[in-house]
């Protein structure tokens, strides 16, 4: 009888922990409202992956069929749109203040006759950086356009070469570049992944922060819940994060199986790598959520302090800026958080097809992390309802 | 004489609040100063150098080995190992050790003597951008020059000056001349508008809070007492201390950003100081707006959470505004980040005259307005509401 006690007594912490959380209309908004909608937000916002035919100027001061042919390819390609033909530069950086184009293609005036007497010409490329992405749609197409006209105009230099021959000239040694895992170099795939789990961790903490944070309220106004009274603090952390846990668990197959497959972003993962990689994480902001709680005073006051910090949070897991080079301390920093190795780890197994054995190193932190959380939640559980309501 | 008086009373009463209670301390201050120090000196190098990167050579050749270290040598590509075979370079990149790996098949050398043209290639894991895209600058580089030096030899043997042999490789070359940030500097396209963000994300969350809190403490009606009941008056005392501090913040912001760090200030600091006053009082607004618009102050801050958050991405200061689907082009108006990240495009950037940038100024203090839509609103919810959690 003894033994069933506590399972009966978790139960009953379960039930009433899971129907106060459902019943309360603000932590829904954070367990279940926000991870639906962010990623779809999200998801439609990068939705095109990647810049196409970005407006682009062309001062042509050779006006020969070489610069114009050179315009008309490069206008062909799928990132660059050539919008206008300016007379001088006056004019294409006056487009350029105005946002009607962002960047600037140069053509000398003697390209044409450069190219004719066996002379290198330059071609001046200019881009606004109010964004990188300009820069290389620009820089990209351009040099693609000119390594292929290269190759014909030394076509015409060694009459009677082969195709063969010319392309031996050219290029003693060919190369070739083979983008892996995100092969288009999109932006959605690159970032959504990264904001799943940073929703998983985010969106627990101010749920769990906001129910913590009530339940301070309350017991400053010697208000107890009734479940809490006879339960022993262990009973009460179980029973709590299992809710939390479940919760996560169906919240997490709709963003790490769902929304990928409804966004078409790569998704090659095996079920059982994730699943195995997915229990430890969610274990982990569990216990991070609860132990952080602690500094929870009233309900509110947890959204405005944790909420910023998704952005520094993002960054640190090194997803966008590299982890190699991030500075020593901020490094520390970011190991406190289960985001970051969730972040690295769902990105190689969801993307770049990683085993269990690869991501071994981001498995072991996030079972330190929740050990050493669960263990600081209990303290904190044991005090807050250790001394009054245990009898 | 006897409205200012009443306003500086509540600011008082306000100031006297926002002391006593330690949030206020953490977003105001603590947060904002290391959200900034944290942004700038975590990418204080500007464009990340040295990435790990691998090998594998199976060529082994002295050529390919100078191809080698000629790439270690390269600014943003380390090479931390040498791989025996394609697969277990892949499998490093799983492991995250390397962002990407060149690879030289058996023969190489030998080949491209013979004039058979080898073939070698290069794997960036692009699932990380910017570290796979630097590495894939840097690769590239390499081939073209391995490529040169090889046609380069074969033309000097036949008496080309260099000139001549660079005319004939590469007729027609490209030149990129990056504007206003020819170091690519990743800090200064990033921070710029990610520290004005963080600022603004905490703006319209506090001044939702400092109002919520009012209500939930049953001090609401004593408040706007002190106003004699005139709402204008109550918000402008409760929002300035607000104000005077949030302005002090955005100060120090663009002193982190360009008297620390010197990022490129080609407008002078005034249109700047300008453009920093302008989203600190819009963001002011919004959070007002949200409080009066929604029925309930704990989904004016979801909203107002919700709506900072968004900011980030829809500004397009990462991933240009010309690539989102038309409906979120037209909403990125109704975000002040944007009209920010726009002006300080045309001010700090790019050094135009202010009048480029009067659209979005004129937006900016439009944002003024809202606040009047709902202020009778505001008034009975605060007078009538009874905090019931």
């Amino acid at each position: 009888m003894m033994k069933m006690k506590w399972l009966k007594n978790m139960i009953e912490v379960w039930t009433y922990a899971m129907k106060n959380t459902l019943f309360d209309e603000g932590v829904v908004v954070f367990f279940v409202i926000v991870p639906l909608l962010y990623p779809l937000l999200y998801a439609y916002l990068y939705n095109n992956e990647s810049v196409r035919e970005v407006p682009t100027v062309v001062v042509d001061n050779s006006h020969s069929q070489l610069s114009r042919e050179f315009t008309r390819r490069v206008d062909a390609t799928a990132d660059v749109q050539i919008v206008s033909h300016c007379q001088d530069m006056e004019e294409a950086k006056k487009m350029i203040h105005h946002r009607d184009a962002y960047c600037l293609i140069y053509i000398p005036k003697d390209f044409a006759k450069d190219v004719a007497e066996h002379r290198q010409t330059v071609v001046e490329l200019y881009s606004d950086m109010s964004g990188i992405l300009y820069y290389k749609a620009v820089y990209s197409s351009c040099t693609e356009v000119s390594l292929e006209m290269n190759k014909e105009i030394k076509a015409q230099l060694i009459p009677g070469a082969t195709e063969q021959q010319i392309s031996a000239f050219q290029y003693p040694i060919e190369y070739k570049y083979v983008p892996m895992f995100n092969t288009q170099s999109g932006f959605a795939t690159f970032l959504i992944p990264a904001i799943l789990m940073m929703i998983i961790q985010q969106t627990m903490v101010l749920g769990v922060g906001m129910m913590a944070g009530e339940e301070r309220e309350k017991v400053r106004k010697h208000i107890a819940s009734p479940y809490v009274i006879g339960k022993k603090p262990i009973e009460m952390l179980i029973g709590k994060s299992t809710v939390i846990f479940t919760i996560y668990a169906i919240i997490s197959v709709y963003l790490v199986c769902i929304v990928p497959y409804l966004f078409d972003l790569v998704h090659i993962w095996h079920w059982q790598t994730l699943l195995a990689f997915m229990v430890p994480f969610i274990t982990s902001c569990v216990f991070f959520s609860i132990a952080l709680s602690s500094i929870a005073h009233d309900r509110e006051s947890f959204i405005i302090m944790f909420v910023f910090i998704s952005i520094p949070l993002l960054f640190a897991s090194g997803i966008s800026w590299p982890s190699s080079n991030i500075p020593i301390f901020w490094k520390g920093f970011s190991w406190l958080f289960p985001s970051t190795f969730g972040v690295n780890g769902f990105v190689r197994i969801t993307e770049m097809g990683a085993t269990l054995a690869d991501v071994q190193h981001e498995l072991n932190i996030l079972w330190i992390q929740t050990i050493v959380y669960f263990i600081i939640s209990y303290i904190v559980y044991k005090r807050t309802y250790g001394k009054q309501l245990w009898a | 004489m006897k409205g200012l008086q009443q306003i500086v009373a509540i600011a008082k009463r306000e100031q006297k609040r926002m002391l006593q209670r330690g949030i206020y301390t953490f977003c105001m201050v603590i947060a904002p100063v290391v959200a900034f120090l944290f942004f700038t000196t975590l990418m204080g190098e500007g464009l990340p150098a040295e990435l790990p990167a691998g090998v594998v050579d199976e060529d082994n050749t002295a050529t390919t080995r100078e191809v080698i270290r000629n790439l270690d040598a390269f600014q943003q590509t380390n090479i931390i190992e040498h791989y025996p075979d394609v697969a277990s370079a892949r499998k490093a990149m799983q492991r995250g050790k390397i962002y990407s790996f060149y690879y030289i098949p058996k023969g190489t050398t030998q080949l491209a003597i013979s004039g058979k043209q080898p073939t070698v290639s290069f794997y960036t894991a692009a699932s990380y951008l910017i570290p796979g895209s630097l590495e894939y600058r840097d690769m590239k580089m390499m081939s073209e020059y391995a490529s040169g030096a090889v046609g380069r030899a074969t033309l000097y043997a036949k008496g080309y000056t260099e000139d001549q042999a660079m005319a004939v490789l590469q007729p027609i070359k490209m030149e990129m001349h990056a504007v206003n940030n020819p170091g690519l500097n990743y800090s200064i396209y990033l921070c710029n508008t990610i520290l004005p963000g963080i600022l603004m994300l905490l703006i319209m969350q506090v001044s939702i809070y400092s109002i919520y809190v009012e209500l939930k403490e049953e001090t609401s009606k004593e408040w706007l007492a002190m106003a004699d009941n005139d709402i204008v008056k109550a918000l402008l005392g409760k929002l300035l201390p607000q104000i005077v501090t949030w302005s002090l913040m955005g100060l120090f912001c663009l002193l982190i950003l360009y008297g620390v760090w010197h990022f490129p200030l080609h407008s002078g600091i005034w249109p700047m100081i300008l453009n920093m006053f302008l989203l600190i009082n819009a963001s002011l607004a919004l959070g007002v707006f949200f409080c009066g618009a929604l029925p309930s102050l704990r989904w004016a801050l979801s909203l107002a959470t919700l709506w900072g958050v968004l900011s980030f991405p829809i500004s397009g200061f990462s991933f240009p505004q010309m690539s989102f689907p038309a409906p979120l082009r037209g909403l990125s108006w109704l975000f002040p980040l944007r009209h920010y990240f726009l002006i300080y495009v045309d001010q700090a950037l790019n050094g135009l005259p202010l009048y480029y940038s009067w659209l979005n100024i004129a937006i900016q203090i439009a944002f003024w307005a809202l606040p009047i839509l709902v202020l009778g609103r505001l008034k009975k919810f605060l007078l009538e509401y009874h905090y019931t959690h």
